[in-house]
């Protein structure tokens, strides 16, 4: 998952100078990216996509009846 | 329905980033799951009032946080318990370089009070602007400035970062030693 990256990245570009202090020349900001990037780039387990899949499958259902 | 499939595949593509929210705000892998269940749950039930081309990521942030502060409220706000799950999970994975390094910043970033962490997370690593972290967190932009700016100094001194604002080492490590010997 690059995405994350690439948003804060362009988010801090675009807010510019008064974001420095998180930015990648703070250690605390570059430690900061890495452990989020490391959560969103976590497997994300099927439980999710299943729960989706039947909150989808009751809405077509009522929509019949 | 087309509306509800766009919807539902949007859905799908926030789940890493509401499961790293929710991670570093539950500092629990399975608490943090149970709120992005909850938080798909309820935005599938509101997805009316989801109005299309906003910010999707922070509509769904601003009802992972409600969960989680309403789930804090009435389990009575106890203590957080650190059982270790996250640790013993990421620890299978270590990052490329500073292994250790990020162990210790996780310790320091449990550490804070959950106002300023989703502050620093929101700013800092979600990419959001000051003024959707104050939307999502329902505060004002000032006061996530503030959140922020005592997060990041906090975590230096955990950390032994010695930051811009420079206090010299001498009263950052007598503060540590202070802090840590209580």
């Amino acid at each position: 998952m690059k995405d994350a990256t690439k948003t804060a990245t362009a988010a801090a570009a675009r807010h510019g100078p008064s974001r420095d202090t998180l930015g990648t020349n703070s250690e605390i900001g570059r430690k900061l990216k890495q452990y989020y990037d490391e959560l969103v780039s976590d497997d994300v387990p099927d439980r999710f996509a299943r729960l989706l899949a039947q909150l989808e499958q009751a809405e077509t259902a009522q929509k019949k009846d | 329905m087309a509306a509800s499939q766009g919807f539902k595949t949007d859905l799908l593509g926030s789940i890493p980033s509401l499961r790293a929210f929710a991670v570093s705000l539950a500092q629990n892998a399975d608490r943090a799951d149970d709120l992005v269940q909850e938080t798909l749950v309820k935005a599938w039930d509101k997805q009316q009032s989801f109005q299309p081309g906003t910010n999707l990521k922070a509509w769904l942030f601003t009802i992972l946080r409600n969960e989680f502060y309403s789930q804090m409220r009435k389990r009575g706000r106890e203590v957080q318990d650190s059982d270790g799950i996250m640790t013993a999970r990421l620890a299978v994975h270590p990052a490329q370089h500073g292994q250790l390094d990020l162990k210790d910043f996780r310790a320091a970033l449990e550490q804070l009070p959950e106002d300023q962490r989703e502050a620093i997370i929101l700013i800092g690593a979600s990419g959001f602007s000051y003024e959707e972290a104050a939307e999502i967190c329902g505060c004002a932009v000032g006061t996530i400035k503030s959140r922020v700016s005592r997060a990041r100094a906090r975590l230096q001194e955990i950390l032994k970062i010695s930051g811009d604002d420079d206090f010299g080492p001498d009263a950052i490590s007598s503060q540590v030693m202070g802090s840590s010997a209580a």
